[in-house]
């Protein structure tokens, strides 16, 4: 969180302690150093008073300083601050600020109610402001827009559906089957990300073969967030940053602060983008002629009269369609739509010295790339901050989210009836297309026509969600050397989801078999946390300042999922009761989680940091509800270039720093219980004993973290450098292990072993031109991880993926967590790892003569393995674009397929990605009364990338990420990513954004 | 300003204590095993009960499937699953792999249910003479031993050799892996032995489905679980003891060839469809009958009608099939157990192994002349005679999972068929990787 611009909880703090002498009046304009724009929403305050005042969109300020005052300062997010000695009865008059390039004096939140200047800070937070999150080249989501953004973390799209969905791992593996993905927080509020499947697996029956986790990969619930609305992200990486957030905190925490009013006029602004988007890549098809036509059938030399008969008939059909002119590229039938994209922005922000508001409406509305998918979001947004008297502030939050994502039917399926696996095997030469009465012809090469299945299913996801939450600080007392102040905080946040896949009876994979579904799922779910803290801040003088917290937290979570499955439709009919069989499913999870905490933090000349705290933390999804686990943090930094003996000028900061914290995960919902699961038959009801075995001492997995790194500012901040290494260790993980399958079990939760991640993180943040027409800032990231399983109590075992033969995530002893293993001429072996070597990003914005900006993000990803099973199946279905290519002798196809060679479907999935760019105009307007602000851009979102993976993209999960585990179905775990099962094809977007500022 | 205070301090204080509710949070979705075995209602007994008969039916599409395919009985074809036509018939270098659903899924599914059946008789000890009395007890821990030994045989018919466990009550640790198939059928037979014993005399208050249909009371259990008995004591070779069995079974030389215990399906709510159920004639998810199955047969053995010729032929990798398999005609129809046509072929197998041929030639011709054949006119020796029973079993009990256990049986596994160069008939499956997980 940066401090709020509009410095009112800044002025709150202060205490009014100072008689009221005669007054002078101040006056005079703030500008920026180098462009001479002027600056709006600067503080100025007379050092040690509440007394301040903030500047105008003209960057004019007028304040009323008591005589005798001796200091004054300045200060703004993203400046440097500044201190002003005035001499008695003088004016200061104009002002300018000095950028902060190094973000020195950014105040970064570490604790839950305290925060520090980023140059005392012991840990690497990455911060991302609004112009690099919705700046460039806007994406659909709010959690794709934080892919490349984020040193330390892999961040994989599962799926090009409409809606999101992203699997964010920060600093590589954190748990394998509790939760590992970040824990998010927007204004103090837990914001829900659970993925919740739709039942389309009643329909796919993806999860009853190969593997049993679902596989409907719905889309995450964070991507409800609207990214207009934010001000800033804050990561926290791991435990020794986000400690003090306990039991949820071990996969890292993202905390996002919307955007806030300020005193002063009221600001309208109006923004609009156009785009569209189109597939990224599509893989193509095979072109057959008569011959692979005929060899469809079985091979030219097989004796088998019906054999031959077949060849004749598959040739004679291609022959037709060919003289017809019938043969269809079904692949950019299905996949090569042009998908418009209209999002409409709309905030008020203004307030008084009392109140401030921020008041904002959204809709975004986009075509998918894919006849009948879309997505469409409306959010409404209100931050009202209040302040009750000197002491007393209020601030409260409302969101109302209204999303809506028609995803279509992709990834794996047993059933021949996913877009993909039809089309993986229908050649180009039939014809798919409706007669003229509208009647799609049946495919004989797959079990859906996959035209058809576009054209008539649905699978929508709908939610109404509701965010809203409280911040109340009261500042208790006050004196010369001391503050004291009291933080109480509270978030509510439900939503109900309604899922309704609907495939009527006159499809072809339902006419014969079930004759049509409707399947609905509604879920309600709601969160609630709440926590107090008391902050003391003791300045015995002006180079000791010691800061004390202490708070207690509590959060709760009630989740209703009940699906109904109709089965045999009454014609042209989706609700429930049209049908003749309704089978209902029921899941409910409950959570009550608390936590205490301490934190003391130490800062010596401004220069020394300490800081130390203890979290005690308990859960009723814990094998003992009432036991307290205990986290500790430390952490030290030293800032050398701060102390009296530094000579070096060019080098304005140099500091070292270390911290180390410990965090859990706690055990997911259930896994204390061996549940008996309904299992009826013949109208009689029974319960089965599930093949999953509880373990009621199951405790939380516990993540010690220990970072150290140097940073380094120089020439005032044009060469910033950030330098990490950490070693985060899991213990006690958390796993779903095999046991052999005579024990009537197939896994068990058991605490089994430890893990461990090692990396380094680079940044280097350079300015090399800043003239007063032209600015270039240049940010290069690097970083790596490498993960470890380094104990594990229990045999290895396959954990992912479709089994040895194919490849699969295998967890083992001294190797890494994200190995892949498969069966190599009948044995098992090493064939790939799903862990990049490193990645890296390039962030530059360049602005020419003030207005013209462009910015643009480029990331590389080197290394990392997919199982490509798309490339599988499309082998298989004999229409792989490169199947006649020759291999060893052989069709590569055949070759591949019939290998016997688990490696060669795991593939490299590096890439070089452009990610965002985007070309900014604001136009300079003449003195007018209405309009402050017109700014044009063209942007581009994933348009360029360079790979040599065969696939609709190297970034792909059939598993998804978060997605929930019911009793009756398996979620995903934190391993599964990259497995590539006929997705939905990833989309890029290209648009034109107008902005008007009243 | 003192106002103000008092005001929020009471209201944080109101809402932390409202907040901070207390206890455990138990299941809310299902019972819990615990719960149900130390302290059991009659309605957790009987719910048990249907969970075990229920329970039998998951992943049986697969086993039948699975032996079906490498018995060469039928080829699966999958538009999204390859390795129906890959792995299962040895496709180019491809092996049957230890870990993949075609094995682990039946495999753990049938230990499934044996874990099921101790906890039912573990509930059934603890239960208090008020919700069953002793000879009640007897019918729940008889009906439990009967499915344990039956669903062990169908993991032994899968792995054979590679080896087995017998599962052990609630709690014990496990016992080693048995790679003698004879070993794991004794167990077989010694489970159904004690079956047969709480059987006797005891009393069945709990329910059934229609699938037992005729065989709900202790009398009925009983005979289906000789029924059992006498299939393994054929695979044992134990031709008397397999006859003694047959007469407490429901063997009936002259009754209708489908009487017997089946596993119910349906599509009602709540219940499971029978998905060996393919409607003929569709496209990506197939059931064909081997080409063999057709060219084999002799002409007018009305068995042919177990498949129906499809109106056009279809292929995948390499393979073609031209007959769907019928043998079930919807997604409500029930799969056999064991019935009385396999019960007449064990009489007819016991007596010419016992050198009883007119009976058992009596036994063939009855099978024979109920499929629209003539008296068996073939030689009358022992060899010859089972290869007519063989016939009769690949006919008769077609997608029933008993062609590659007879074969297996008759060391004959090398007559099967290979369609494509690199074939390969497999004699067993492995042990599933995760039996080394100890």
């Amino acid at each position: 969180m940066h401090l709020p611009k509009t410095g009112l909880l800044v002025l709150l703090f202060l205490c009014n302690t100072l008689a009221l002498f005669a007054q002078q009046n101040i006056s005079g304009k703030i500008r920026d150093a180098v462009n001479g724009k002027p600056i709006p929403g600067v503080t100025v305050r007379v050092q040690g008073t509440n007394r301040g005042a903030i500047s105008d969109a003209s960057g004019n300020y007028t304040l009323a300083v008591p005589s005798g005052t001796a200091t004054l300062i300045v200060s703004f997010t993203g400046y440097k601050t500044q201190t002003i000695k005035m001499t008695p009865g003088s004016n200061v008059g104009d002002i300018t600020m000095e950028e902060d390039f190094a973000k020195l004096d950014e105040i970064v939140v570490t604790g839950l109610a305290t925060s520090v200047k980023r140059s005392n800070l012991a840990n690497t937070v990455v911060t991302i402001n609004a112009n690099q999150l919705a700046g460039t080249a806007p994406a659909q989501t709010f959690d794709a827009a934080l892919s490349g953004k984020v040193p330390g973390a892999l961040i994989t799209a599962n799926s090009g559906a409409p809606g999101g969905g992203i699997s964010v791992k920060m600093r590589g593996i954190t748990s394998v089957f509790g939760n590992s993905q970040p824990l998010y927080v927007v204004d103090g509020i837990f914001f829900n990300n659970s993925s919740i499947p739709a039942g389309l697996n009643d329909v796919t029956g993806a999860a009853t073969a190969g593997n049993p986790n679902n596989q409907d990969n719905p889309s995450s619930r964070i991507a409800d967030l609207n990214p207009a609305d934010i001000e800033n992200i804050e990561v926290l990486k791991g435990a020794s940053a986000a400690a003090l957030y306990g039991a949820k905190a071990a996969a890292g925490v993202v905390i996002v602060t919307t955007k806030k009013g300020r005193a002063g006029k009221t600001k309208v602004s109006v923004n609009q983008e156009t785009g569209f988007a189109k597939v990224r890549h599509l893989m193509g098809v095979r072109t057959f002629n008569a011959d692979r036509a005929a060899d469809l059938a079985g091979s030219a030399d097989n004796t088998d009269p019906v054999i031959q008969q077949r060849r004749q008939a598959f040739r004679d059909q291609y022959n037709a369609a060919a003289a017809a002119g019938k043969i269809f590229d079904y692949e950019k039938e299905m996949y090569g739509e042009t998908g418009l994209i209209l999002n409409t922005g709309l905030s008020v922000s203004g307030g008084t010295d009392k109140t401030t508001f921020y008041l904002s409406g959204n809709r975004r509305q986009e075509e998918g790339i894919v006849k009948n998918t879309g997505y469409f979001n409306n959010s409404v947004r209100l931050n009202v901050d209040h302040k009750l008297t000197d002491r007393i502030s209020l601030g409260v939050t409302m969101n109302y989210i209204h999303s809506n994502a028609d995803r279509g039917l992709t990834n794996n399926d047993n059933n021949g009836v996913t877009y993909g696996v039809a089309l993986s095997s229908t050649p180009d030469f039939v014809d798919l297309y409706p007669n003229e009465l509208g009647e799609y012809p049946r495919n004989p090469f797959a079990a859906s026509n996959p035209l058809e299945t576009r054209d008539k299913m649905e699978n929508n996801e709908m939610t109404n969600r509701f965010v809203g939450g409280g911040n109340l600080e009261i500042r208790l007392q006050q004196s010369e050397h001391s503050s004291t102040k009291f933080i109480g905080r509270g978030g509510v946040d439900y939503f109900n989801y309604k899922t309704a896949a609907l495939f009527p009876r006159d499809l072809q994979f339902e006419e014969n078999a079930l004759q049509g579904h409707s399947i609905q799922g509604n879920t309600n779910n709601i969160n609630t946390n709440l926590g107090g803290f008391f902050a003391n801040t003791f300045t015995p003088n002006e180079n000791v300042s010691l800061t004390s917290t202490l708070g207690a937290t509590l959060e709760t979570g009630f989740m209703d999922n009940i699906v109904t499955v109709a089965t045999n439709l009454v014609a042209g009919q989706s609700n429930l009761d049209a049908s003749a069989n309704t089978t209902t499913r029921q899941f409910r999870q409950k959570y009550r989680d608390n936590g205490l905490f301490i934190q003391e933090d130490l800062s010596l000349l401004d220069a020394i940091t300490l800081s130390g705290g203890v979290r005690f933390d308990r859960s009723t999804n814990n094998g003992d509800y009432k036991k307290y686990y205990v986290f500790p943090k430390a952490a030290a930094s030293w800032n050398i270039a701060r102390m009296k003996f530094w000579g070096v000028d060019k080098i304005q900061s140099l500091k070292l720093r270390a911290a180390y914290g410990q965090s859990g995960n706690v055990p997911p919902y259930g896994s204390k219980f061996t549940a008996m699961l309904g299992s009826n038959i013949g109208g009689l009801p029974g319960v089965l004993v599930d093949n999953l075995l509880g373990n009621a001492d199951i405790e939380p997995e516990r993540q010690s973290e220990f970072e150290t790194g140097i940073d380094i500012s120089a020439w005032d901040g044009r060469i910033n450098l950030e330098a990490t290494y950490y070693n985060k260790r899991i213990q006690d993980v958390l796993l779903r292990h095999a046991l052999p399958g005579s024990s009537g079990y197939a896994n068990e939760w058991k605490n089994s072993g430890d893990l461990r991640n090692k990396g380094i993180e680079i940044g280097l943040t350079v300015i090399p031109v800043n003239t007063k027409n032209v600015r270039w800032s240049s940010t290069i990231n690097w970083w790596r991880n490498r993960s470890r399983v380094t104990t594990l109590l229990i045999p290895p075992y396959a954990i992912g993926a479709f089994g040895n033969s194919l490849g699969t995530f295998y967890l083992e002893e001294g190797e890494p967590a994200t190995q892949i293993k498969g069966t190599v001429g009948g044995e098992l072996k090493l064939i790939g790892n799903s862990e990049p070597k490193f990645q890296m990003s390039f962030f530059d914005e360049i602005t020419v003569f003030k207005n013209l900006s462009l910015r643009f993000l480029i990331h590389w990803k080197k290394g990392g393995d997919n199982i490509n099973l798309t490339q599988l199946l499309t082998d298989l279905g004999q229409t792989s674009f490169d199947y006649d290519d020759e291999m060893k002798g052989q069709k590569a196809g055949v070759y591949r397929t019939g290998a016997g060679d688990a490696s060669i479907y795991v593939q490299d999935a590096s890439y070089v990605r452009i990610r965002e760019i985007g070309l900014y105009y604001n136009v300079p307007l003449k003195r007018t009364n209405v309009v402050k602000g017109i700014r044009f851009g063209v942007s581009a979102n994933n348009f360029f990338t360079w790979t040599d993976y065969v696939g609709y993209d190297p970034e792909v999960s059939n598993f998804g990420s978060n997605t929930i585990t019911t009793s009756s179905s398996r979620g995903s775990n934190g391993l599964s990513t990259g497995v590539d099962v006929t997705p939905f094809p990833a989309s890029k977007r290209a648009s034109f954004h107008v902005g008007v500022d009243f | 300003m003192k106002n103000y205070f008092s005001i929020i301090t009471a209201a944080v204080a109101l809402l932390l204590m409202s907040a901070c509710q207390k206890g455990e949070i138990n299941s809310l979705n299902t019972p819990v095993v615990g719960n149900i075995t130390s302290n059991p209602t009659r309605s957790d007994l009987f719910n048990l009960v249907t969970g075990i008969e229920s329970g039998m039916r998951n992943n049986l599409a697969g086993y039948l499937d699975g032996v079906g395919v490498i018995g060469r009985e039928i080829y699966r074809f999958s538009g999204s699953e390859p390795r129906y036509t890959t792995d299962l018939l040895g496709g180019g270098s491809r092996v049957l792999d230890n870990n993949t659903f075609y094995l682990t899924n039946p495999w753990g599914s049938r230990y499934q249910v044996m874990r099921q059946c101790f906890i039912l008789l573990e509930a059934t000890n603890n239960a208090r003479t008020a919700i069953a009395s002793d000879v009640q007890k007897k019918a729940f821990a008889g009906f439990a031993h009967t499915i344990l030994g039956y669903q062990l045989l169908l993991n032994i018919n899968m792995t054979d050799s590679s080896g087995a466990r017998i599962p052990v009550r609630n709690g014990a640790a496990l016992g080693p892996i048995i790679t003698d198939p004879g070993i794991v059928m004794d167990s077989v037979l010694k489970f159904l032995e004690e079956g047969k014993a709480e059987l006797t005399g005891a009393d069945v208050m709990f329910p059934l489905s229609n699938g037992f249909a005729g065989f709900k009371d202790a009398a009925g259990l009983l005979r289906f679980n000789r029924a059992l008995a006498a299939r393994v004591l054929i695979y044992k070779k134990q031709w008397a003891a397999a006859l003694t069995a047959l007469n407490e079974s429901f063997f009936d030389l002259n009754g209708s060839l489908n009487t017997g215990v089946y596993h119910y399906f349906s599509t009602n709510g709540g219940d499971l469809a029978n998905t060996l159920y393919l409607a003929p004639n569709t496209n990506g998810e197939v059931r064909v009958s081997h080409p063999s199955y057709a060219t084999n047969i002799i002409p007018g053995d009305d068995r042919l009608t177990k498949t129906a010729l499809r109106n056009a032929p279809i292929s995948q990798n390499g393979l073609t099939g031209s007959r769907d398999v019928v043998v079930w005609n919807s997604l409500n129809a029930p799969v056999s157990i064991i019935r009385n046509e396999e019960l007449i072929l064990i009489y007819a197998e016991a007596k010419i192994q016992s050198n009883a041929i007119p009976d058992a030639i009596t036994a063939l011709n009855r099978i024979r002349s109920l499929h629209n054949l003539t008296p068996y006119a073939g030689a009358i020796t022992q060899a010859a005679l089972i290869t007519e029973l063989l016939y009769n079993r690949r006919y008769s009990l077609f997608m029933e999972g008993h062609r590659w256990v007879d074969l297996r049986r008759y060391n004959l596994l090398g007559t099967l068929p290979k369609d494509r160069p690199d074939d390969d008939v497999w004699a067993r499956y492995p042990l599933p990787q995760s039996e080394s997980n100890l």
